[in-house]
């Protein structure tokens, strides 16, 4: 990606995140843990509500260090340097949902169940649902019940969302890590929040659980 | 469909892009304005923006000094091998180097052969263009005149003789 010298200059006096980055650049090992601890967590965060579950994200947020690290040589200050990094986790993301898909799928529900999870709770939802609009929802259901909703969207409207939501991320940086436009992201984010308001509408209403 | 009805992705565009902040100073006093009059679309956007502070309920992860020392050491490794590639690589570079230096070697060789061959002509090779005379040189002192001997050239009589120089 062409740069120029003026928006890198830009980016480089704005964004710590990148001045770090252009120290590891020139083989600053204490400047890449650095980053690695100001973003471990967001990313696992983002990864985790991406693919649903928090091993995988937990092995594809390395796979993002390991390409941060391999593609110090080649950075440029183009951008905020949390696009750039969900950029690349989008890439890795994206790859894994691709290769799962490809694989059996294991039935998370009958597993959860028998486990004692997810059935259990869509029990305590249904039995309670004449109560539903009074009662004092437990924390762990509500955000069982918000993870499904999560896992409602489609794999690119989740990543608007999430990079919206926790990084907060404007529609042209959303724009840029997804490689969209910003109108494409517009319109990504608004269908995203109607079917969050209609996956989540119904458990108000009656406990009736996102599908 | 009605008119609300295939009017209502622009509405929850624009719900959105306000809520997101992402609406121009002019759109901003258009959705206000709207809203202070209108409960349905009030409604609609305190439903979306309900929803969307559901989204705080998700866990944010701690993923703990494992991860980073596993990742770390994840790296160490790769940067390991990125260094033996490296130096795997230095030979390589000089077996080329080496290689370029005897083609340009060959090359060099090659034109000083042929400028030399032209600037300083093989004499043997003019010993061998004169091979035909020198073979054929006691007959043809035996024969005074130039002008005699071209006529049993053109006869072709000095072949016989070739011919039987070679058997």
């Amino acid at each position: 990606m062409a740069v120029s010298e003026s928006s890198a200059q830009r980016y480089q006096l704005q964004d710590p995140d990148v001045r770090l980055m252009l120290k590891v650049r020139d083989d600053d090992a204490a400047a890449f843990d650095e980053l690695m601890l100001r973003y471990q967590n967001r990313l696992v965060t983002v990864l985790e509500h991406l693919v649903g579950r928090r091993d995988q994200a937990e092995d594809l947020a390395q796979e993002v260090f390991l390409r941060v690290y391999r593609a110090r040589k080649r950075y440029v200050a183009g951008a905020k340097f949390s696009t750039w990094l969900y950029t690349i986790a989008n890439h890795v993301a994206a790859n894994a949902l691709r290769s799962r898909s490809r694989r059996p799928e294991v039935n998370i529900s009958a597993r959860a169940t028998e486990s004692g999870g997810f059935g259990t709770l869509d029990k305590i939802a249904v039995a309670a649902s004449g109560a539903m609009p009074t009662r004092q929802m437990d924390k762990a259901e509500l955000r069982d019940v918000v993870r499904e909703a999560m896992q409602g969207l489609s794999e690119r409207q989740r990543m608007a969302v999430l990079l919206n939501k926790f990084e907060d991320m404007s529609y042209a940086d959303i724009a840029s890590a997804m490689e969209l436009t910003p109108q494409a992201v517009k319109s990504l984010l608004s269908r995203a929040r109607v079917n969050l308001k209609e996956l989540l509408e119904p458990y108000f209403d009656d406990g009736t659980r996102p599908q | 469909m009605t008119k609300h009805e295939s009017a209502q992705p622009e509405i929850d565009d624009e719900l959105t892009a306000y809520l997101d902040g992402e609406l121009d100073a002019a759109s901003v006093r258009r959705v206000e304005d709207r809203l202070a009059r209108d409960p349905t679309y009030r409604g609609q956007l305190q439903k979306l923006e309900r929803t969307w502070d559901l989204l705080d309920r998700l866990p944010r992860a701690d993923v703990g000094e494992k991860f980073t020392k596993t990742t770390l050491e994840m790296v160490a490794v790769a940067a390991a091998k990125e260094a033996e590639e490296v130096n795997l690589a230095l030979p390589k570079l000089k077996q080329r180097q080496r290689l370029a230096g005897v083609i340009a070697m060959v090359a060099a060789l090659a034109v000083g052969y042929v400028i030399g061959r032209q600037a300083w002509p093989d004499p043997n090779e003019v010993l061998l263009r004169d091979l035909p005379v020198i073979e054929n040189i006691d007959l043809f002192y035996q024969v005074e005149d130039v002008d005699f001997l071209r006529a049993l050239d053109r006869e072709h009589l000095f072949e016989d003789a070739e011919g039987d120089n070679a058997s």
